[in-house]
């Protein structure tokens, strides 16, 4: 792993650790009600300030704090179309199948690729510490996926180019 | 199967199918498509089982293309070269269709090695129709001459409405593929193929291959062609092929592949397509499992998985049980 991308992350956990202090809160407007606050932003005292982690221009990653809940938003690298494609698919893959995923955000916010959202009763049912692991582990393996992904697609395209011009030989 | 196969795989079996089963009455009708739109018919009546007709529709011809009483030109003339006696084309051909063939299975040779090599070649018709007028401009630009009655630019069909160009010279021919793509996915794929197969020449042991260019643009040689020929959503491929490219035995490979290009490059594209997915999918479960390990009670889980809240009693036991 280069040296930025582990500083990247580790700033990032040491973050979500100090962030995800999460404890249940019901709404202040309608009563019964118990949503997360970061979602609907009615009340200004609720809210923390959020905080944008940026490795360089491509990749940054917002997180947004609230009493009751915690949005992560990831904007992923994607240097040229074919990136920007597998990176696409990705995501709506992983967005498609985020029933499985439960902090996983069915739509990313504007401006990111996926989005994730961390409600006090995630925290109560999972180790918060094994939480920020996974989140760190999908930003690792988002990274390492597409590079592998578009690697494969060349090498593909290299073979299929070699052996359709040996036919001339 | 890196490379598409010349011959189409299900006409194959059936022809030989009925070959093996020559004396048993049969009908068939079987009517099938395959790639960029070419549709076979075969059928066989009971009351003459040696005869078998097959059927076979082209892709839509473009207005830029030249197509004599439904065929390409040489057609004719390449499945009679071909297939000799045992093959009459009928005239007019079935409806919906641009060519029938009556095949006579009676005539076939008897050596079975001979008659093998004869079915596979009638299986490859699609080569043989499709391929007639790329296999005459090649075979010329073997003997380092250029076919008469053919102009400057030539358009070869080989999709739906869709053409590639030929500017065949006594020394080199050039074929030109606009390459389009429905979905801009495959587009994006095919871009990064197609830059593949510029850089692929560089390679040791590829410095004799066909030069192979690729642009966004349409070459110069396509500036009379009318502009709605030339809508490439991924640009244009243009190989230069010269005569040590298609001597003797080369000359049917060279045939087969660059009339099948553009599907070539799409089936592999579809491919990498289908690989990403199996990937993905496998990538989701994994991270699955990751977010799995965060809950706390699923370990518990783990630790007694042969807790039952029942005891189940063999058959000795019950009996045991009820005299008791």
């Amino acid at each position: 792993m280069a040296s930025t991308l582990r500083l990247y992350l580790t700033c990032i956990r040491n973050t979500l650790e100090a962030a995800m202090c999460l404890q249940n809160f019901p709404c202040q407007e309608v009563e019964r009600h118990n949503k997360p606050e970061v979602e609907l932003k009615t009340s200004p005292e609720l809210l923390l300030n959020p905080i944008l982690i940026c490795r360089n221009e491509a990749e940054k990653c917002l997180i947004e704090t609230s009493i009751n809940s915690l949005r992560i938003s990831l904007k992923v690298k994607q240097a040229d179309e074919l990136e920007n494609i597998l990176a696409k698919k990705f995501l709506r893959f992983l967005s498609m199948r985020a029933e499985a995923f439960q902090v996983l955000r069915r739509k990313p916010i504007q401006g990111y690729d996926i989005s994730f959202l961390i409600t006090n009763y995630h925290c109560e049912e999972m180790q918060k510490q094994k939480l920020i692991d996974f989140i760190v582990q999908f930003m690792e393996d988002i990274d390492k996926e597409i590079s592998e992904l578009k690697m494969s697609v060349n090498t593909r395209g290299r073979l299929v180019a070699t052996e359709f011009l040996k036919q001339f030989i | 199967m890196i490379l598409l196969q010349p011959h189409s795989r299900f006409l194959l079996q059936t022809l030989l199918n009925r070959v093996q089963n020559l004396e048993k009455a049969i009908e068939l009708d079987y009517l099938w498509v395959e790639f960029d739109d070419v549709r076979y018919h075969i059928q066989v009546s009971t009351k003459n089982p040696n005869v078998l007709l097959l059927s076979v529709s082209l892709p839509i011809p473009p207005p830029e293309t030249v197509f004599l009483g439904g065929l390409p030109f040489g057609a004719i003339e390449a499945i009679k070269a071909a297939y000799g006696v045992i093959v009459q084309i009928l005239d007019p051909p079935r409806d919906g269709f641009n060519l029938t063939l009556k095949l006579n299975l009676s005539k076939l040779p008897p050596d079975e090695g001979l008659r093998h090599s004869l079915l596979v070649k009638i299986a490859s018709v699609r080569e043989v129709v499709l391929g007639a007028p790329l296999r005459i401009v090649l075979k010329h630009l073997a003997s380092r001459t250029v076919a008469p009655d053919i102009g400057q630019l030539l358009a070869l069909v080989h999709r739906p409405n869709e053409s590639f160009f030929v500017v065949p010279q006594a020394e080199k021919v050039t074929i030109i593929y606009p390459m389009r793509f429905k979905d801009s996915v495959d587009t994006a794929f095919a871009t990064s193929f197609l830059q593949e197969f510029v850089e692929a020449r560089r390679t040791a042991g590829l410095n004799n291959v066909p030069p192979c260019l690729w642009s966004l643009t349409p070459p110069i040689e396509l500036k009379e062609v009318p502009a709605d020929a030339l809508s490439a959503n991924a640009g244009f491929v243009s190989f230069v092929i010269y005569p040590r490219h298609v001597e003797g035995k080369k000359l049917d490979r060279a045939v087969w592949n660059l009339s099948t290009f553009h599907a070539y490059v799409n089936y592999h594209v579809k491919c990498s397509e289908g690989f990403m997915h199996t990937r993905m999918r496998r990538r989701v479960e994994s991270l699955i499992q990751a977010l799995g390990r965060a809950k706390p009670d699923a370990e518990e889980k783990k630790k007694s998985p042969n807790s039952r809240s029942f005891k189940r009693l063999s058959l000795k036991e019950a009996k045991a049980n009820s005299k008791s």
